[in-house]
């Protein structure tokens, strides 16, 4: 009798325990059935995949600061420069075939159309307010048309090894 | 008495040799100018930014006024306050719109807007807002009369076309002003963000005189429509010109543009002294360069206007704050949308009034007027209206006398006063009434003149109790009009015996003898037959006698 | 006092809270909440103001709608008239919009009280709030997260009570029944938080969201262009809401990416989100791309119900990097849907890869194109330079710019230059229009919400934010968020529960243009069902000065 009800109690530890092991693999099992993938379904693009490399050269260095009228300021941002036209490069891979591109989501929409009334100006303070020179109601610039010197840019190694 | 002598001969055989010193000058200019033509030609292609008439901006809703105080014709987006975005006057679209039908361009229903990028003190944005990639119109053409009668070349009407490459809509900039002795520039804003159309024209003029033709008839066009006043004076139309020359048979060179040009003289002034300078640069064995240059006005030269940079890149890219702009047309179902958003192609169309060019071609062919009338009538808007004004519910008048009167007498009167065409105190239908009295010979053309005068200055009464107040009828009786000429050929025998010597002036002595005694009231034409047949009666029966 | 703006609106109706009570209630906080660098501008007398006012209205019986007498903060890139509006950046740092953004004038017409301008990355250009001139903001969810490290390493008996116990650090509590056990007191004395303890809020509006989780406000107006409301909401367990592109006024919204930037908002809860939206969305005439849509305002159902809803499940939002904890979140709550009887099925958005480097290039070139005006003439800084207008700006933009910002600069001109303008721009565009087809085909085929992780993990420590760089940064925050902004899709993080580490991990659902009723209606279903524990701020009986350090 003992036998039998010690064997039960086994059974009933076992089945508990075995519950116990389901409802903690419960998770693990609708996991594996769930419609959420269990693992990445992609992996970055290997740097083997892409066209060649395209290291920024001087004379793209200039003419970058002259379009932007802002500098590099050392080695550090031409890297950053170069690292992101890599990263760009992956958009290379992508067939585009046929494709119209995209200017706005709005592009089915239509432009909105203003009446010709006269509706803003004569706000002189207002335009004038945030400008730190100003002469005689004018905004004040140094003369124009000047482009600027040629510079010596010391930006660390050479950056300049292949022309684009 | 030497002094006397000495002085008519040089009054008129130094006269005569300055006369032919310039004489042969101009040939030689004339020759020059031919060997350049058979050795040499010039391509010319213009951009113009005409300044749209609205009341607002093309983007904002702040005012066009000419000459606003300062900054104070300022929007938040027209100085690039960050946060403000376009918002497109639906104006300015039909402005362009109509340009573009009377330009006979095709007009795209769907146009987009780009960013064109480049640094300078009047362009707050750092970029302007224009239409590169899908301009609102292409592929257009206008018809202009080339013709001056001071240039040998072009002393007889020519019609030449020019193609429009595209019409686009887009900012204009602010103003600099530079202080060079205080070293800085004064920016003001007022003109930034009004509405331009920039016309792009193929390169289809060879020289000046056509430049400036075509500029003038696109000044007439848009006073015509409305769409800008056209005021080259006023900045509210500027032209740039693209000058390249090149041996015919040989490809194009390379080509040099021209800004800024504030009057349609100075344009063909710099478009010519650039032609003359390629070529002999050229001809020196020189390169042209690819640059920008600005007309000098007091020396009459282009000249550099950028030091060398580097190529200017604009970097364009779609402006993404203005969806595709729209046009419809009557084939298109717009019920479903708001009316006030629908621009039609065809309701503009039919809204167009008639252009100079079917004006002038109505004038000759149906009015039977010669061209350079045809030309100057419809060379200006308010001299065309008042010509209008003048055949106004007078369906018997000849458009004919009407013109003669209106061009010799009529203008003759507004430049002597020094007004206007627009504001001068005769009024079209007087002007009507004289030109009736010529046409059935109640009055001679000198009386038209005189009551044109005298209306001009004031005179209450009209044309016609003048005339008879004055008695100024026309002499029609020829009997009255023999005697008139006997009498005069008798008082004058000296001139009568001039000209039968062969010296042809003297026979006006005996014209104005005739107009005189009547007050000009015999037709001169009359008087002139009248005379030469008894002269010449009076010749036969001396040789018969003889 | 918590609750939410319905739950304050309606206690305020009832007379059992006047607006200037709440109104010093959360000027309150934010002192408490000092430490976090919320605020660029603090309004406390202003926001007062409009609370007196708001006050005034509604004893009469008479308030102007559900927001009168609620503060709400307002990102520092939107223009508020007469306040400093400076984009977090040096070029702006004394610029005074002479106008208010339509968003701000539209809250502050509903009587809301705006109780300062919340901290950013500069010009928005970030996802970690780190680029600031006025500092990085800091996740409140960092004392939490610092409590537990550190009790986790003290060894006690009751180790497995005190973890549990230790969710309610000392000044932060979990729900207002917890308190700190006796035993911990010496602990707490002890108790200091390094530098290396923080955790990053999430940007480009790290302000806004801890404005909201640290309760200085109730709502807070932000700006998401690739994520940036999305992200931050994530990591400090708040709702981010990024409406459809088009349904709100960008007129005063200091652009980064016109065609992406999207004004957005934090909220407590998702009625919240829709009552904000009902108060700011609309068509404006000072915006082109502003479009009239019918749907709204609306107000969310009480009983949210999901019966019938199709869920995809796109499978490259498993994308590289995605943590454990994250995915196992993603996971249960899609089997959270199911069971509950939506329809939960597994799609496909092939170009997902791409769409961050298709991101990277648009967002650099428009930003190329949008700094363009800071030049120092009309307004921004101004350097002394005085050669020539070329020289002046390039001068102004050095000391105005951060190293982000220009290094966007440049590179947005380097794809817009001619020779590169094709195979890069126009390559980019045409990847966005097939990221768009994507979703299109999706829920053409009848897929209602996308449901996707928001982040890669949860809020990493500082230290470990920035040993990349803001770009590289941006690649990864910004991978699942950005593809929205793309196709314009209204999209929402929900937080859903907190990480082994007891901090916030949030979900993302994503719903077809204009379908934000939708979104938001499943994203209440989700709220109610998670019962997410927000963090609560409470005083301290030791003073104010000791809640924070």
């Amino acid at each position: 009798m003992s036998l039998v009800l010690s064997r039960l109690g086994n059974t009933v530890k076992r089945l508990t325990s075995f519950s116990k092991l389901c409802k903690s693999k419960r998770v693990f099992a609708s996991n594996e059935k769930s419609k959420v993938p269990q693992k990445p379904t992609w992996s970055h693009v290997e740097e083997n995949k892409l066209t060649e490399e395209t290291l920024i050269d001087n004379e793209t260095i200039d003419h970058l600061e002259r379009m932007s009228l802002v500098d590099f300021n050392n080695q550090a941002g031409i890297d950053r420069l170069n690292k992101a036209i890599r990263f760009a490069d992956q958009l290379q891979l992508v067939n585009t075939t046929g494709v119209e591109p995209m200017d706005t989501v709005l592009e089915n929409r239509s432009l909105y159309l203003r009446s010709d009334e006269v509706t803003d100006g004569n706000c002189q303070n207002d335009i004038l307010q945030n400008a730190t020179k100003v002469i005689e109601d004018y905004f004040v610039a140094p003369p124009g048309n000047i482009p600027l010197p040629d510079q010596e840019r010391d930006y660390g190694p050479a950056s300049a090894k292949k022309r684009k | 008495m030497a002094c006397v002598i000495i002085t008519n001969i040089f009054k008129r055989n130094s006269f005569k040799k300055l006369g032919h010193f310039w004489y042969a000058r101009s040939l030689s200019v004339a020759a020059t100018r031919l060997k350049h033509d058979r050795e040499w030609k010039a391509v010319i292609g213009i951009e113009i930014h005409a300044q749209i008439y609205s009341k607002s901006k093309l983007f904002s809703g702040s005012g066009t006024e000419y000459a606003y105080p300062v900054n104070n014709q300022v929007g938040l987006f027209d100085a690039a306050i960050p946060g403000t975005l376009p918002v497109i006057n639906k104006r300015c679209v039909e402005a362009a719109v109509m340009t573009a039908l009377a330009l006979n361009c095709s007009v795209n229903k769907v146009s987009k807007f780009d960013r064109k990028h480049y640094f300078y003190a009047d362009l707050p944005a750092g970029y302007q807002i224009t239409q590169q990639r899908q301009p609102i119109a292409t592929d257009g053409y206008c018809r202009c009369i080339v013709y001056n009668p001071a240039v040998p070349k072009y002393r007889e009407p020519r019609e030449l076309s020019v193609r429009i490459i595209q019409l686009q809509l887009e900012q204009d900039s602010g103003k600099s002003l530079h202080d060079e002795e205080n070293g800085y520039t004064l920016v003001d804003l007022n003109r930034a963000g009004v509405g331009l159309m920039e016309i792009v024209t193929a390169p289809d003029m060879c020289d000046g005189e056509e430049a400036a033709s075509l500029i003038k008839e696109l000044q007439l066009i848009f006073k015509t429509i409305g769409t800008c006043n056209a005021r080259m004076d006023e900045g509210s139309l500027r032209v740039d010109a693209n000058i390249s020359v090149h041996r015919p048979g040989e490809p194009l060179g390379v080509r040099t543009e021209v800004k800024n040009l504030n009057s349609v003289r100075f344009v063909a002034k710099a478009i010519d002294y650039e032609i003359s300078r390629q070529i002999e640069l050229l001809e020196d064995g020189g390169k042209v360069e690819n640059e920008t240059k600005a007309f000098d006005f007091k020396t009459g030269r282009t000249v550099s206007m950028r030091d060398k940079e580097m190529k200017q890149d604009y970097r364009f890219m779609p402006e993404p704050n203005l969806p595709p702009l729209r046009i419809y047309d009557s084939s298109d179902a717009v019920s479903h949308l708001d009316a006030h958003q629908v621009i039609n192609v065809d309701d503009i169309r039919a809204s167009i009034p008639t252009l100079p060019a079917a004006k002038r071609t109505h004038l000759v062919d149906v009015c039977g007027l010669p061209w350079a009338d045809a030309i100057k009538l419809s060379s200006e808007v308010n001299l065309m209206e008042y010509f209008e004004g003048i055949l106004r519910d007078a369906p018997h008048r000849l458009p004919k006398t009407a013109a003669t009167i209106l061009l010799k007498h009529v203008l003759r009167c507004v430049y002597k006063a020094k007004c206007s065409i627009a504001d001068c105190n005769l009024a079209p239908q007087r002007v009507g009434e004289i030109c009736d009295l010529i046409d059935t010979s109640k009055i001679t053309w000198d009386i038209g003149a005189k009551l044109v005068d005298m209306v001009f200055e004031g005179e209450t009464l009209n044309p016609a109790a003048i005339v008879e107040k004055n008695k100024w009828h026309k002499i029609t009786d020829n009997e009255v009009i023999l005697r008139l000429c006997q009498t005069a050929i008798d008082e004058n025998p000296k001139a009568v015996r001039k000209y039968k010597e062969g010296k042809k002036r003297y026979f006006s002595t005996l014209i104005h003898h005739v107009q005189n005694k009547t007050e000009q009231c015999t037709d001169s034409f009359v008087v002139m037959d009248t005379l030469k047949q008894l002269v010449l009666c009076e010749y036969s029966k001396v040789t018969q006698e003889s | 006092m918590v609750g939410n703006v319905f739950q304050v609106a309606q206690k305020l109706r009832n007379g059992s809270l006047i607006p200037s009570e709440v109104c010093s209630w959360c000027i309150r906080r934010s002192q408490l909440a000092k430490r976090l660098n919320v605020f660029i501008t603090e309004l406390p007398d202003y926001a007062q103001q409009l609370a007196e006012k708001s006050d005034e209205r509604i004893a009469l019986g008479k308030p102007l709608g559900l927001l009168d007498g609620i503060p709400i903060a307002v990102k520092d890139n939107y223009c508020t008239a007469g306040i400093k509006t400076s984009c977090a950046s040096s070029m702006l740092e004394n610029f005074y919009s002479p106008y208010n953004a339509t968003v701000v004038q539209k809250v502050l017409d509903a009587g809301a009280s705006v109780v300062g301008k919340t901290n950013m990355d500069e010009f928005a250009m970030g996802s970690g709030s780190l680029d600031s001139i006025y500092g990085p903001v800091r996740n409140p969810w960092s004392r939490v997260y610092a409590r537990k490290r550190q009790m986790l390493t003290a060894v006690t008996s009751s180790a497995g009570v005190a973890i549990q116990q230790a969710q309610s650090g000392h000044g932060v509590s979990l729900s207002a029944s917890q308190r700190i056990p006796d035993n911990y007191d010496d602990s707490y004395k002890s108790f200091s938080m390094e530098e290396d303890d923080w955790l990053i809020a999430g940007g480009s509006s790290g302000g806004s969201a801890v404005a909201v989780a640290s309760g200085s406000c109730f709502g807070a107006l932000s700006s998401d262009t690739g994520g940036s409301t999305r992200v931050p909401a994530s990591y400090c367990g708040v709702v981010g809401y990024k409406p459809t592109y088009g349904l709100v006024s960008r007129h005063g919204l200091i652009p980064l990416v016109n065609s992406l930037d999207t004004p957005s908002m934090f909220t407590r809860c998702t009625d919240d989100a829709a009552a904000i939206l009902a108060t700011i969305s609309g068509i404006d005439v000072m915006d082109s791309t502003t479009v009239q849509d019918c749907s709204v305002p609306f107000s969310l159902p009480d009983d949210a119900s999901i019966e019938g809803l199709h869920i995809g499940i796109p499978e490259e939002y498993h994308a590289p990097g995605l943590s454990e904890e994250t995915l196992d979140t993603w996971t249960w709550v899609a089997d959270l849907f199911e069971r509950a009887g939506a329809k939960v099925t597994r799609v496909s958005l092939p170009h997902t890869q791409y769409s961050i480097v298709c991101y990277s290039v648009l967002c650099v070139c428009e930003v190329a194109s949008n700094m363009a005006r800071y030049d120092g003439i009309e307004y921004g800084y101004r350097s002394e330079q005085a050669l020539s207008t070329h020289a002046l700006y390039a001068d102004s933009r050095h000391t105005g710019f951060n190293d982000v910002v220009r290094g966007r600069i440049l590179a947005g001109n380097y794809f817009l230059l001619k020779r590169n303008y094709d195979a890069y721009f126009v390559q980019a565009q045409k990847v966005r229009q097939l990221i768009t087809a994507d979703f299109r085909r999706a829920f053409d085929a009848g897929v209602d919400v996308l449901l996707t992780p928001t982040t890669l993990t949860v809020a990493p420590p500082y230290k470990e934010a920035t040993q990349h760089d803001n770009r590289t940064m941006s690649a990864q925050e910004d991978v699942f968020t950005q593809p929205a902004n793309m196709a314009g899709l209204p999209a929402v993080s929900v937080p859903v529960k907190l990480s082994s580490q007891s901090l916030p991990i949030g979900l993302q659902l994503m719903a077809n243009n204009f379908e934000d009723k939708l979104l938001l209606t499943t994203a209440k279903w989700l709220e109610q069902q998670v019962q997410f524990n927000r963090l609560d701020l409470v005083e301290d009986s030791l003073g104010l000065g000791e809640l924070v350090h």
